[in-house]
């Protein structure tokens, strides 16, 4: 009786336990090609570096826009908005300007706002932490008892990473007409 | 009698007492008292006893023994036929939860490598985004770029720099404007001062080109403007072709 049940179980032992040897030892090798080609992947620099890139140019987009978007009804909140896209001599300048730049925009009453239409990094220092943007916008003004007025602008600026985000310290209109006649 | 009685009573009661500390008295009784009362003493706690008095109790009580463990006392009967299987199943567990482990992996790369972050060589690879930048901005310099009397050339220059749509836009404006140009003695100078790459995906690319535009006409001065545009360019034959143009 014992003889019976584990004859046939003998013969059939070897080629099953090989084959699943061989099975698991191809699994084993799927495994750490699967398992190094992700840490490959996930310690390519070049995908650190596009999403800093990408980062950057979403900062440096959503700032430029911030700095030109002002009403004077939120005359704070738009200010400390300013103030919390900019680092360095950008934020510092805007910071010893407030007081003034608000009393200004207070007696003229406008509402600025600024949508961006294309942005573009032109550099990016990944380790130093800069970068710079090119962003063309459209910034609408309108002032008490007049009709809005739309402007095309297009900006240079330059970012700076501070704790991890980036932030403007510099921005500026890009210079038209470098040696124009007049 | 009631002596008697009374003996046994107080003899459950030492009985009783035993329960009391079962694993003190358990192995105590197991040698003397398992004798005098083996039904009380075997009921109570089968299961206290039955590890407790494993060594010694086994041969003196085997019928209550057997049955608690019929596993572990017997072993020459069962054990062959659970073992084998399992571990026969091991190396194909193994083997499953390796292979999970590995499409793990893959799709975690896969993950990390199809953000559209990495699919965007823009500036990660630098050669090839200065070369279309620098391509397209003095493709498009030189296309909006005119005097009265070289306007055949310009457009000779912008068969080879457009395709596409932009190629077509070209020829229709040039067609309807083409005339007034000579007429008006027009000289167009036009400068990329900024590119910029969007997008560089292959043989594709998007670009922001800020250009400034300088006009004369007859002998009136100059007048310059500015001009933000995103372009679409194209590598064709290992050259940069802009194949859209659009106004910012």
């Amino acid at each position: 009786m014992e003889r019976a049940t584990s004859t046939p179980a003998r013969t059939r032992r070897p080629p099953v336990t090989a084959l699943a040897l061989v099975l698991a030892l191809i699994a084993g090798g799927f495994a750490g090609w699967a398992g190094w080609d992700w840490y490959d992947a996930a310690h390519d620099d070049t995908v650190a570096y596009a999403e800093q890139r990408d980062a950057a140019l979403a900062a440096g987009e959503q700032a430029v826009q911030n700095l030109n978007t002002l009403d004077h009804r939120s005359l704070d909140r738009g200010l400390d908005l300013w103030e919390s896209s900019t680092t360095g001599e950008l934020h510092d300048q805007l910071v010893s300007g407030r007081d003034a730049f608000a009393e200004q925009v207070k007696t003229a009453k406008t509402v600025t706002t600024a949508k961006v239409l294309s942005g573009a990094l032109t550099e990016l220092d990944d380790r130093a932490g800069r970068a710079r943007v090119m962003v063309a916008l459209r910034v609408t003004v309108k002032a008490p008892g007049e009709a809005s007025t739309d402007k095309d602008s297009r900006m240079l600026g330059e970012l700076t990473r501070t704790d991890g985000h980036w932030k403007l310290s510099a921005l500026g209109q890009a210079p038209v007409g470098g040696n124009p006649a007049n | 009698m009631t002596r008697l009685r009374h003996v046994a009573r107080s003899r459950a009661a030492t009985g009783a007492d035993a329960h009391g500390e079962p694993g003190a008295d358990a192995r105590v009784e197991s040698g003397t008292d398992a004798y005098a009362e083996p039904g009380t003493d075997a009921h109570p706690e089968p299961g206290t006893d039955a590890h407790a008095g494993f060594g010694t109790d086994a041969h003196a009580e085997p019928g209550t023994d057997a049955t608690p463990d019929p596993g572990t006392d017997t072993p020459p009967e069962e054990p062959p036929r659970p073992r084998v299987p399992a571990r026969r199943l091991l190396p194909a567990v193994g083997a499953a939860l390796l292979v999970l482990a590995g499409g793990g992996f893959l799709y975690g790369a896969h993950q990390l490598r199809a953000t559209p972050s990495a699919g965007n060589h823009a500036l990660t690879d630098a050669e090839e985004t200065a070369r279309v930048a620098g391509e397209v901005g003095n493709g498009l310099a030189r296309v909006f770029s005119y005097t009265p009397d070289g306007l055949d050339a310009t457009e000779r220059a912008a068969r080879s720099v457009l395709a596409g749509r932009a190629q077509r836009q070209y020829t229709e404006l040039m067609g309807r404007i083409r005339a007034d140009l000579a007429e008006q003695r027009v000289t167009l100078s036009t400068q990329a001062v900024r590119t910029g790459v969007i997008e560089l995906d292959g043989d594709r690319a998007r670009l922001l080109v800020f250009l400034d535009q300088i006009t004369h006409r007859g002998k009136a001065g100059a007048t310059s403007a500015a001009a933000q545009l995103t372009v679409t360019a194209r590598r064709q034959e290992d050259q940069w072709r802009i194949v859209d143009i659009r106004t910012r």
